[in-house]
């Protein structure tokens, strides 16, 4: 890790014993409870508690290397294709253990839906892409609820009216913002309670980005968002709680509006005033 | 901050220092370009040397003379029985028959006039008549032309590799013979044509009607064996090995040893084959089924290996991407990365395919070189394959088979080619982008 710098560049700061602010929300949807993450023998989370509230969005920011993706990850149990990686700690879905042995990955993946810093659709049609978790799961029962899925999931992620006249075409032919967005509506089609979004704007010109920021709007109505990002405003904009994250440890957390306009503890203000990160 | 300036050097400086160094890279860059074409230079006149040589004696080896004669298909000789029955035909005098038609042409008489003329035409005509007459009963008690093949020293003598000069008893056809060319060449009746016992025929001792037919089928019959076993299985083992297998000491030694596997000369495969399958099992030589079992354990690690390659450079994003919305590992597998895998795992397969249509001793150790006349059926009836063919033709003096051989190494190479050709156009026809 890049620690050396980064703790040049704050001397003056120092790792807060507990989380600053209120880690815990009133309807929580997932809970997280003094997770350890390693990579190997190197710790990337250290201790953290955090609930994610239901049908909120909530933005993790801090800087590169602190280990936001690697939480994010732990949420829907990505980080198990990692050998390496190993956690310890209690995450709950509606109070139900993930990591119970007993818990299936495929069913929680299709609860605990992703989307990735780099599109990634399938080399496959557009229908196809956004088919394919409703055809696994068997979410649609007849071929033409399938269509429906397909038209309403391209819809909420406005896409679908840019590609309704090429269905059948290449995924990896739309544009950059274009297959982001297909991404999300891969993602929604099989109707998640919770989405994970790692940096999803970072590859995007401002326009594309715009648009998935009033596309995370909408979707908060409905769905749990946790979204990882680097852009502060993206974060003020689009989240209601905010999460700051240094050094793997959880620094402080609390709602959006007063972590910009009011940090309580002092490396959350020095990296959202830009001193670092 | 005292020591920012010690590795600083100033524009002018770096680049006057880049211009010194300039003219020595360029020169350099200029004389590896120089070697490169060297090289390939030396390649391809090898290259065209290997083809010059075989395509002069291979062509001349698929043409061979024939000779055409006014036969009388006079029933009552050459189907006794009078039932048309293969049992009859063979009770039948049909050697009687074309030898009578080629007295005529010849005008040959007397006892050693006779016996002179019949050695012009090939053993196999009385072969070629019955099966006429087996196709089409309606020529018989009629006067046909038909074309036989001449015998191979007559068609040495013909292509001049046999010289009228030589002294009678040097030569191995005598004065006589030749006089009775002469008076077929003066007829036309003597033609050089496309050889059709070279791709029809099978092994014969007789040079004239050998040909390549068995062998190609016992080649195609012993690679459809090895393909079926080595593709459905190196492609499991390497998406096991690849996705799930567990990385300790057991996958390392199993990763080692397949690695180890293809450099082992082929040779050995075949002494492995001979020990379990016809020593232990008891099964029969020759067979193309071994042979493909053979093949198949010596392509095995070809294909394992480029497989393995083929799915690691499936980018992992397309997995998390699969794995994001919950597909299980299997469907991971199944759904995205073999069949972008595809394209590779089929080059390596073709390409091992390829090796394994060449390959010789691993079949020479199995008992795949017996003289076999009949066309294997399948893959348990007894057969060989081109390139022990062309083993064996190889050993034999006759200039026929030397130019036969050649011929075969032409229709090996072409498969061979083909066969890299068609790799190339899967991986380019199925080969996408994300
Ligand atoms: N697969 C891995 N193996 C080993 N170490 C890893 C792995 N993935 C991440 N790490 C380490 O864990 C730490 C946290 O990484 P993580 O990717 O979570 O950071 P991040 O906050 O998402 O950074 P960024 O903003 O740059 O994406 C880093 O020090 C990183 O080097
Ligand atoms: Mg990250």
């Amino acid at each position: 890790m890049n620690s050396a710098d980064q703790s040049h560049n704050f001397a003056t700061a120092g790792l807060p014993a507990e989380t600053v602010g209120d880690v815990h929300v009133d309807h929580p949807r997932m809970t997280a409870r003094n997770v350890d993450v390693f990579y190997g023998d190197k710790q990337a989370i250290d201790n953290v508690t955090l609930d994610i509230g239901e049908k909120q969005v909530i933005s993790f920011i801090g800087p590169s290397g602190c280990g936001k993706s690697t939480f994010l990850r732990c949420l829907n149990r990505m980080n198990d294709t990692i050998d390496i990686c190993r956690i310890t700690g209690e995450i709950a879905l509606d109070g139900q253990n993930i990591y119970d042995p007993k818990i299936d990955v495929v069913p929680l993946r299709a609860r605990v839906g992703m989307v990735f810093q780099k599109p990634n659709p399938f080399p496959k049609s557009i229908f196809d892409n956004v088919a394919y978790g409703p055809r696994i799961h068997g979410i649609a029962t007849s071929k033409d609820e399938l269509n429906d899925i397909v038209e309403s999931s391209l819809e909420r992620a406005g896409l679908w009216n840019e590609v309704k006249d090429r269905l059948h075409q290449p995924g990896t032919g739309l544009s950059g913002g274009q297959q982001q967005r297909l991404c999300i509506a891969r993602a929604i089609a099989v109707s998640p309670e919770v989405i994970l979004m790692d940096e999803p704007c970072s590859a995007l010109d401002p326009i594309a980005t715009a648009k998935i920021e009033e596309l995370i709007a909408e979707l908060s109505s409905e769905y749990t968002i946790v979204i990882v990002t680097h852009s502060m405003q993206q974060a003020a904009r689009v989240s209601q709680r905010t999460a700051y994250f240094h050094l793997g440890k959880l620094v402080e957390v609390g709602n959006t509006d007063q972590i910009f306009t009011n940090p309580q503890h002092e490396m959350t203000n020095n990296y959202i005033t830009g001193r670092f990160g | 901050m005292s020591d920012v300036t010690k590795g600083r050097i100033s524009p002018d400086v770096a680049a006057s220092r880049v211009a010194a160094g300039l003219a020595a890279r360029r020169s350099k860059e200029k004389r590896f370009q120089l070697y490169g074409k060297i090289a390939i230079g030396i390649a391809l006149a090898f290259l065209v040397t290997l083809f010059v040589s075989i395509f002069s004696k291979g062509i001349p080896g698929f043409f061979q003379h024939y000779v055409t004669l006014e036969v009388t298909l006079d029933r009552a000789k050459l189907d006794p029985a009078g039932d048309l029955s293969v049992q009859s035909l063979y009770d039948g005098d049909a050697r009687g028959v074309i030898r009578k038609a080629l007295y005529e042409a010849t005008g040959a008489s007397g006892r050693s006039g006779r016996k002179a003329a019949g050695k012009i035409i090939s053993g196999g005509a009385e072969q070629r008549l019955r099966e006429a007459v087996l196709n089409d009963p309606s020529i018989l008690d009629t006067t046909q032309s038909m074309t036989f093949a001449v015998d191979d020293d007559v068609d040495s003598f013909l292509r001049g590799f046999i010289k009228r000069e030589t002294p009678e008893k040097d030569r191995r056809i005598n004065d006589r013979m030749i006089g009775y060319i002469d008076t077929l060449t003066e007829q036309g009746l003597i033609s050089f044509q496309f050889s059709d016992y070279l791709i029809f025929g099978s092994a014969s001792r007789n040079a004239e009607m050998a040909g390549i037919f068995g062998a190609l089928i016992g080649s195609i019959l012993t690679l459809a064996v090895c393909l079926v076993l080595s593709f459905p299985m190196g492609v499991a083992t390497a998406v096991y090995l690849e996705e799930f297998a567990p990385k300790n000491r057991v996958t390392e030694l199993i990763e080692i040893n397949i690695n180890n596997l293809a450099a082992v000369p082929s040779v050995v495969f075949g002494i492995l084959g001979l020990a379990i399958f016809i020593g232990i099992f008891g099964m029969p030589r020759s067979i193309p089924l071994i042979g493909g079992v053979v093949l198949a354990l010596m392509t095995l690690p070809t294909i394992i290996i480029s497989s393995r390659a083929a799915i690691r450079a499936v980018p992992p994003s397309i997995r998390d991407a699969a794995l994001g919305v919950g597909a299980s590992r299997m469907q991971t597998m199944l759904h995205h990365v073999v069949p972008l895998a595809m394209p590779g795992m089929l080059t390596g397969t073709i390409i091992g395919m390829a090796q394994a249509l060449g390959e010789t001793a691993p079949l020479l150790m199995i008992g795949m070189v017996a003289f076999i006349v009949d066309v294997p059926g399948s893959v348990t009836d007894p057969g060989t394959v081109l390139p022990v063919q062309i083993f064996m033709w190889a050993d034999f003096a006759e200039r026929m088979f030397v130019l036969k051989t050649s011929a075969a190494i032409m229709v090996l190479l072409a498969f061979l080619i083909l066969m890299n050709a068609a790799a190339i156009i899967i991986r380019k026809k199925l080969e996408r982008r994300w």
